[in-house]
């Protein structure tokens, strides 16, 4: 899903124009690459959509881990503030970029633990922030 | 000021004396009387000084007690400030390494960025602030997922998530972690829970004018139950977006790239559109040529019919134009068959002639 064809060279270079940049981006299937690209890295905090992807045999193909280190982008202005999950996606990416977690996340209870671990930190975080409301 | 004084003392006594001495040889004299009474006088202005004098020293004293004071608290100050400086310098300060570049961002922007992102990021109030373990837990139970169990279950082996789900995207994301011991609800035939389980007694018969809902009961109608916050898109959000989209197409056999399904839709109606106005065109067309066709051949008729009349009227003087009229409907009936009965209106006008 949202892989193109498995070849390097295939993988773009320069990251899409972000919105509003005036540029009349090509389509695919209706999205922008910008959009698509968007949902992909948003889609990568999901510990199952991860543990898919490596199911697929994607996260050991050399083409796809040169897509991951390019999507590294999104953890820069101007592509930041377009991220509506920060957390998870910018962990999962930067984690995504470490062979030994690209492996193991093949594991179903590795992918239970960030599962569960998650929730719970999405919800712990706000009881931290304001104890005395909790 | 002892010398001061002591002057002022013997000139006092020394009038004195000679004030008594004139007394003692019978010969007072005014002038030493008035000497005495100087003398005196100046005394007292020196005592006056004296008295001055010693409150000055009383000051002077009072103000040098206060300078050591003061001193002594300036002293005590710069040590402490010494000592701070020393502690200062000791103490070992984190180091945050700069981990990346730093960006520039305004308050605006930040602000706009919290709002776009609440949605995702903060879970609903109920699971934020619903602190009571024994409802949640039994709604976790109850609905099949298990919404609030993140202690239990983080902190358990979770005995279920090895063999249960293979875990996959198309796995159903409850379906691992269901066997885990908090989520066997209360009414659950399964194994009678050893741990503390405040509801798996089976709830109390409810009473005749009683207006609550058993316990039981409201998962069912909480709209909430079973609710889950994921900090992350969930497969639902995955498989409904450009992604999915892009997929289909793909398999599908469309080339994506370039394909815009709202281009492609506008590009079928306008296509479609085209085609409908051709065919309308071509209608159009054909009724032309058919109005064409037929008023040429009204026009044949009517002149075939004054050709006929003209012979009737010529033919008219042998024989009765009754006779003739017959013969020449059923002439055109059997020549011109097929017009008549395609063009009704020629026809009517031939019997209407007719009659007349």
């Amino acid at each position: 899903m949202a892989s193109d064809p498995m070849s390097v060279n295939s993988s773009a270079r320069e990251p899409p124009a972000p919105p509003g940049s005036g540029a009349d981006e090509p389509k695919y299937g209706g999205y922008t690459r910008f959009e698509l690209e968007l949902e992909f890295v948003q889609a990568l905090g999901n510990p199952l959509y991860l543990n898919h992807l490596a199911s697929r045999k994607l996260l050991s193909n050399p083409a796809f881990i040169a897509y991951l280190d390019y999507l590294q982008y999104w953890s820069r202005p101007p592509y930041l503030k377009y991220i509506t999950y920060p957390g998870p996606t910018l962990k999962n990416l930067e984690l995504l970029q470490q062979e030994k977690f690209r492996q193991d996340i093949i594991s179903p209870d590795l992918v239970e633990r960030l599962r569960l671990e998650g929730m719970k930190a999405g919800i712990d975080w706000h009881r931290e922030s304001f104890p005395n409301t909790a | 000021m002892d010398k001061y004084l002591d002057s002022r003392f013997e000139r006092l006594e020394k009038a004195l004396a000679t004030f008594i001495d004139s007394i003692a040889k019978y010969n007072p004299s005014e002038k030493l009387a008035e000497d005495l009474v100087a003398a005196d006088r100046e005394l007292a202005a020196g005592l006056k000084e004296l008295e001055r004098h010693q409150n000055n020293h009383a000051r002077i004293l009072q103000l040098r007690q206060e300078t050591a004071s003061l001193d002594q608290q300036t002293k005590d100050i710069i040590g402490g400030l010494w000592n701070m400086r020393k502690e200062v310098k000791s103490t070992p300060a984190t180091q945050y390494l700069a981990t990346g570049p730093k960006y520039q961002f305004t308050t605006h922007e930040l602000l706009n960025y919290a709002k776009r992102i609440s949605r995702t990021t903060l879970p609903p109030a109920h699971l934020l602030y619903n602190s009571e373990p024994s409802e949640s837990q039994q709604a976790g139970g109850q609905g099949g997922g298990q919404p609030m169990e993140l202690d239990s279950a983080a902190q358990t082996p979770m005995p279920g998530s090895g063999g249960g789900g293979t875990a996959t995207a198309a796995g159903t994301p409850a379906a691992s972690a269901a066997p885990t011991p908090a989520a066997s609800g209360p009414s659950g035939p399964g194994p009678v829970t050893t741990t503390t389980a405040p509801f798996s007694q089976p709830p109390p018969p409810p009473s005749a004018n009683q207006t609550a809902l058993p316990e039981d009961f409201k998962p069912h109608i909480n709209l909430l139950t079973g609710y889950q916050f994921h900090p992350w898109p969930t497969e639902d959000k995955v498989r409904m977006g450009g992604m999915a989209a892009y997929q289909s197409l793909v398999s599908r056999a469309v080339d994506p790239k370039g394909y815009d399904p709202e281009e492609e839709e506008r590009r079928k109606k306008e296509e479609e559109e085209a085609r409908k106005e051709a065919e309308e065109r071509a209608i159009r067309e054909r009724e032309e040529e058919e109005r064409r066709m037929r008023e040429e051949r009204e026009r044949m008729a009517r002149e075939r019919e004054r050709a006929r009349r003209e012979e009737a009227e010529r033919s008219g003087s042998i024989s009765g134009p009754a006779a003739g009229a017959p013969a020449a409907a059923a002439s055109s009936a059997g020549g011109g068959g097929r017009s008549q009965f395609t063009f009704l209106d020629g026809m009517d006008d031939d019997d209407d002639d007719d009659e007349d």
